[in-house]
């Protein structure tokens, strides 16, 4: 017989219960029928959580520029480093699939250290969701299957599959439901709508305000020129505003993806002031948020660049080569330190630590339905170490986490006047320079399975406008060539993608490179936005 | 036993299409439980529609009688139509005579991949329990007529929709 462990899955933040269970060969997910709210369903990535335990490519002995070396010599290592520095020249940067607790202890270590340069390097936009619009209600579970009028900006279904049961439930509970989904691409999402607003890409925030600015009219937002910038009739916004405020009970819903919202930070804002205004609770479907540290990332990169930077400390799950333009301003650094579950393909120059999965250590965390506790469903890899045992290896202490709050409190008033200092017409079409043909490249994220993450995403969506200019037919090959990196994709040509826009998928390292991270110069808050491409035919 | 009452009882997949949301979960659960065979594909009808493609288990199964080897079985009892793989030479035969274009046409590890409905599993095939909408659903063949609301996709689609 074989022994059930349940756990929450971490992957995101909608806390699908599952089972893990071991027979003495392989690991095997366990759906748990009982356990709300997936009542054991669970999406791809959930079902690849035992892939992750026993993945061939898991690092088990640290590396030291790609090659294996003890721990103690690794600890041996730190120390010489760190006496050849002084605390201002160290930095800290933390990331995703750490816990709670161990964010506490990185930030506590950080304090042992001496540094102020103590950084979050989740770069995400779902890190947008950590500004919460003082005064939006959050949503509770049971609100889901009750809503009567659902507002979904962003790709929800993708991001949540197992959230979309409930919305969906919802939509055929009750012939007067309406679902409305405000988008830039014609999802299978947007296919489920009753109304679907397909804005220009990047815009959906100005179709968002311009929606909350119609159900209240004394925030004073200039609606037709919302409606203008984002490329939609105002009578459509005033249909949404009209289905979300005429419903008793409703919802308004959020996910944001790589490479396809411009401003993640005023996205986040504007769904929730719809949510405000129409008196709705809201949910932002987020895989992490992380909490800002105490220095932004773009002043890092400053420091960095201006070789203030000597020594560098980086924990948790996304690396520094998640982020194309981050890697080559780290040769800079002399000193490396970074924690990895997985061998990368490429050498990571420095010292590389591996360190347990969340499957494989106990944490304590909030989903967006409830608090939960978690025990480890798996033994740790052999040769890997907990953070707090290495923060303990480092300073010969140990330490207590410090509290971290994530989430940042924004006032209706001051988000207002953001959203009118970003009204300022930029160029977001299609321009033809110097006989090549520009093409805005957007991205796709999915909760695909885990394997997809080093699996190929070759496929490249065109509108059929724009394979006629190019001459390319589904099947064919074109190369891709944005500001930061040049790649080759299958062509499949679809009414999904409006014409001068094309999308691919983000969750392969290899296309996130096409993207770059960009910088909000007044908040300092990190975006990854649509990107232009040149795009041509060419032979594989 | 109740578990053998359970296996005992004719099952069918059976596809909600006014749920399915084309996220592929079926397709991962199996691909995680077989080492990387998807014995579930997936089929892209329109823009905004992805469905799960599972086989039928015919009550007269082509790909069984195509088989020159004898490795694809039916067993009447529980009606699963059912692929022995250590004996399977990867001919191709049963993916060519599938009237349903179900099977793969890839080999992998040099066999076909055939859906056994996950014959260990008392519960069920993991597509049908994994499925986050509820839309790939195990059922038996009685309760069928009442999940089908609306009308069929097609004509002999097994598909419906709600009107």
């Amino acid at each position: 017989m074989r022994q059930v462990k349940k756990t929450v899955c971490d992957f995101c933040q909608n806390g699908c219960h599952l089972g893990v269970s071991f027979d003495g060969y392989q690991y095997q997910i366990e759906y748990l029928t009982d356990e709300a709210p997936n009542y054991g369903r669970l999406c791809p990535r959930g079902n690849s959580a035992n892939i992750v335990i026993d993945h061939p490519k898991r690092l088990s002995y640290p590396l030291l520029d790609g090659k294996e070396i003890t721990w103690a010599r690794a600890l041996e290592l730190i120390q010489e480093w760190r006496a050849r520095c002084r605390p201002e020249e160290i930095a800290v940067v933390y990331s995703r699939g750490l816990t709670e607790e161990e964010i506490g202890i990185v930030w506590a270590f950080a304090k042992e250290l001496g540094t102020e340069n103590l950084v979050c390097g989740y770069l995400e936009p779902d890190n947008g969701f950590a500004y919460q619009l003082a005064g939006v209600k959050r949503a509770q579970l049971a609100e889901l299957s009750s809503a009567r009028a659902v507002l979904l900006a962003g790709d929800v279904f993708s991001k949540s599959p197992v959230a979309a049961r409930l919305l969906l439930e919802a939509r055929y509970a009750d012939k007067n439901s309406r679902l409305v989904v405000v988008d830039s691409i014609l999802t299978r999402q947007a296919g489920f709508a009753h109304l679907f607003i397909q804005v220009k890409p990047g815009t959906e925030f100005l179709a968002l305000s311009g929606i909350a600015g119609i159900i209240d009219p004394k925030l004073k937002i200039d609606v037709s020129a919302c409606a203008v910038q984002c490329g939609v009739s105002q009578e459509k916004l005033q249909q949404a505003a009209r289905i979300l405020s005429g419903a008793q009970q409703g919802l308004v819903g959020a996910a944001m993806s790589y490479g396809r919202v411009d401003n993640p930070l005023l996205f986040s804002l504007c769904a929730q002031l719809v949510a405000l205004k129409a008196d709705k609770p809201f949910v932002g479907f987020a895989e992490a948020v992380v909490p800002e540290g105490r220095l932004s990332f773009r002043d890092f990169r400053h420091k960095i660049a201006e070789n203030k930077i000597r020594m560098l400390f980086w924990f948790g799950g996304l690396h520094p080569y998640s982020y194309s333009e981050v890697m080559p301003d780290l040769s800079n650094v002399s000193f490396r330190v970074a924690t990895s579950i997985f061998r990368t393909n490429q050498t990571i120059p420095g010292l590389l630590l591996p360190v347990p999965s969340e499957f494989e250590k106990k944490s304590r965390g909030e989903t967006l339905w409830e608090k939960v506790e978690r025990e480890p469903v798996a033994n740790p890899v052999s040769g890997s170490r907990l953070i707090v045992e290495i923060v303990q290896g480092v300073t010969n202490k140990v330490l207590t986490g410090m509290k971290v709050n994530p989430a940042k409190v924004v006032r209706v008033e001051e988000m207002v006047g953001m959203v009118y200092s970003s009204l300022v017409p930029e160029p977001r079409t299609v321009n033809q320079e110097s006989g090549t043909i520009n093409y805005l490249l957007l991205g796709e994220r999915r909760a695909i399975g885990l394997g997809g993450f080093f699996d190929p995403q070759e496929e490249i969506a065109i509108n059929p406008i724009d394979a006629g200019k190019l001459g390319v037919q589904n099947g064919d090959w074109v190369m891709v060539k944005t500001r930061t990196a040049e790649e080759g994709f299958l062509v499949k040509v679809s009414q999904a993608v409006p014409a001068g826009v094309m999308l691919v998928g983000v969750d392969a390292h290899k296309n996130r490179r096409l993207f770059s991270v960009e910088f909000d110069e007044q908040t300092g808050s990190s975006r990854i936005p649509p990107t232009k491409a040149e795009v041509w035919r060419a032979q594989r | 036993m109740a578990s053998t009452e359970i296996k005992r009882k004719k099952k069918r997949l059976f596809v909600r299409l006014d749920y399915c949301i084309g996220c592929r979960a079926c397709e991962a659960a199996c691909r995680s439980r077989f080492k990387g065979e998807a014995r579930v594909r997936y089929a892209e009808i329109s823009e905004t529609a992805l469905l799960p493609l599972t086989c039928r288990h015919c009550e007269e199964p082509l790909c069984a009688a195509a088989c020159p080897f004898g490795v694809i079985k039916k067993d009447e009892e529980r009606g699963i139509v059912y692929q022995s793989s250590i004996h399977c030479v990867g001919c191709k035969s049963c993916i060519l005579a599938c009237p349903f274009g179900v099977l793969d046409q890839e080999l992998l590890r040099r066999m076909a991949q055939k859906c056994n409905l996950c014959y260990d599993r008392d519960e069920g095939p993991r597509c049908a329990a994994t499925c986050p909408t509820g839309a790939l659903q195990f059922i038996e063949e009685e309760e069928l007529p009442e999940q089908m609301v609306g009308k069929r996709v097609g004509a002999r689609m097994p598909f419906w929709r709600r009107v």
